[in-house]
């Protein structure tokens, strides 16, 4: 019943280097956690998986559809991280119109004295007795690119599922199932929250990377183990 | 930041809770496939439903568990992760198991559990002492959740009739979601230092019913009118649970009275 080949090495490569993918990207991604939705820390206010889930969701979406025109697999990996960044990306700037028009509060990080990209002082901006607010700009490339890291995973680890099983529904879930053990994972290692790359928190990767690695080495082989039925 | 979650004194001992927990949702499994075999009829599905009710207590609790230590990153994160690695191990011992199949599937996912928890000790270094034994039994608890809604939806153990019935339908989204909320929400609404375990899982019922509720609908499109058993079954023990639920707020709280609506002008 089990029949072990080459391919299904690729395929375990495959969703290995996807669920590293979303493990990384999601320290890209400024998550606030309970304090940001009460505009006392910069990022979304929102839990990482949820946005994780969110974005990545949208990626698998637009991955789907590309792999129902072709079967290129660079073609379906960027539409996907082309999908989680115009999400993540949506959700960033209504997060940002909310806190700048509806709380009052200029978009500020509380970790670096000056913005890396706009070189913009910081700790003027910052309110008495909070930690940030809004998603300023290095936050909001940051989580672009934490977008495109995690769609182009998800994506991934979706196409190397498709490829074994031909199942959308399966491969779908199956992904997503991937997605979301990566994601809390790595989730864990930043402890919740994280405003970007600039964040000293980020030199934590690395023990993400060693993580999510093993994690989707081992569920990516009972997963290509998974056939499509019939 | 770390949520300071709290959480009372068990009352009830986990062994116990994780026995009731894995022996209720398999033996719910089994003979909701074994009746529905003999009878060629789908009516007793909805005992698959009583097995997830039995599932989502025991993963409620560990919820609880681990997240008294405050683990960072929210309540609903852990019980994703729960479903995660539960919805890929239950796909698998479906696939290669056949009837074995949710046996195989709960002892993968409590093998994945138990591993996910070590990495996050070892390398990641949460030092949270009961993770590795909270995981296995989130993974496992996962992998009943999926595997009793999915049985309950298509009526028996049959890997092409889960795909058919559940999978290509798209209700596994659904059977998902309410099953993540099934096992997430009770603690992640009760939580405080005012937290007590029986609430919790009082509520664990009620949330879990909601989710066999959720499975029951499904099924009439599947197994047809036989479905109608699971939801009102569903809708008898939510109603109850929700009651008793109702019953144990009101006896923690210090006061539950009406205030009525602020007067004209009382702002």
């Amino acid at each position: 019943m089990i029949a072990f080949d080459a391919n299904m090495l690729l395929y375990i490569i495959e969703i290995v280097i996807g669920g590293l993918l979303v493990g990384v990207g999601v320290h890209f991604v400024p998550v606030g956690g309970a304090p940001a939705a009460m505009a006392q820390a910069t990022g979304v206010g929102t839990g990482t998986v949820q946005l994780a889930a969110g974005s990545g969701l949208t990626g698998l979406l637009s991955a789907g559809l590309m792999m129902s025109v072709t079967d290129n697999m660079l073609m379906i990996v960027i539409s996907g991280a082309v999908g989680a960044m115009i999400m993540i990306d949506a959700t960033m700037i209504v997060g940002n119109w909310v806190y700048i028009y509806g709380v009052g509060v200029p978009p500020c990080s509380a970790k670096v004295d000056y913005d890396p990209i706009t070189k913009e002082p910081q700790p003027p901006y910052i309110s008495p007795g909070t930690v940030g607010h809004g998603i300023p700009t290095v936050s909001f490339v940051s989580g672009t690119i934490g977008g495109l890291l995690g769609g182009a995973g998800g994506s991934l680890i979706y196409y190397a599922l498709m490829s074994i099983n031909g199942n959308p529904g399966l491969s779908g879930f199956f992904a997503i199932g991937i997605f979301v053990v990566n994601a809390v994972v790595a989730s864990y290692n930043i402890q919740g929250t994280i405003e970007g790359f600039h964040d000293p928190k980020f030199k934590r990767v690395p023990r993400a990377v060693q993580v999510c690695l093993v994690a989707s080495l081992v569920i990516g082989i009972f997963a290509v183990l998974i056939t499509g039925g019939a | 930041m770390s949520v300071a979650a709290g959480g009372g004194e068990s009352k009830i001992d986990k062994t116990k809770l994780m026995m009731y927990g894995l022996g209720g949702g398999v033996l719910g499994i089994y003979l909701t496939h074994v009746l529905n075999t003999i009878t060629g009829s789908g009516y007793f599905s909805f005992l698959a439903g009583l097995g997830v009710i039995a599932a989502v207590v025991m993963g409620s609790d560990a919820v609880r568990r681990v997240c008294s230590y405050g683990i960072g990153t929210g309540v609903p994160s852990i019980g994703l992760m729960a479903m995660g690695m539960g919805l890929v191990a239950a796909m698998f011992g479906l696939s290669i198991g056949g009837v074995a199949g949710p046996i195989i599937g709960i002892a993968v996912a409590m093998g994945f559990g138990y591993f996910v928890g070590l990495l996050a000790n070892k390398i990641i270094k949460m030092n949270i002492p009961v993770m590795e034994e909270v995981l296995m039994t989130l993974g496992g608890a996962g992998a009943i959740v999926l595997i009793g809604l999915s049985v309950a939806v298509s009526g028996e153990i049959s890997y092409p009739l889960i795909l058919e019935s559940v999978v290509n339908t798209g209700y596994i989204a659904i059977l998902f979601i309410a099953g993540t909320l099934a096992i997430l929400h009770p603690f992640n609404a009760n939580l405080g230092p005012d937290e007590t375990q029986d609430r919790t899982l009082v509520h664990t019922i009620s949330t879990g019913a909601l989710a066999m509720f959720a499975a029951g609908l499904a099924s009439l499109a599947t197994i047809g009118a036989a479905g109608l058993l699971t939801v009102v079954i569903a809708v008898i023990i939510w109603i109850k649970s929700f009651m008793w639920y109702f019953a144990l707020v009101k006896r923690d709280s210090s006061g539950v009275v009406g205030t009525g609506l602020l007067p004209e002008g009382g702002l």
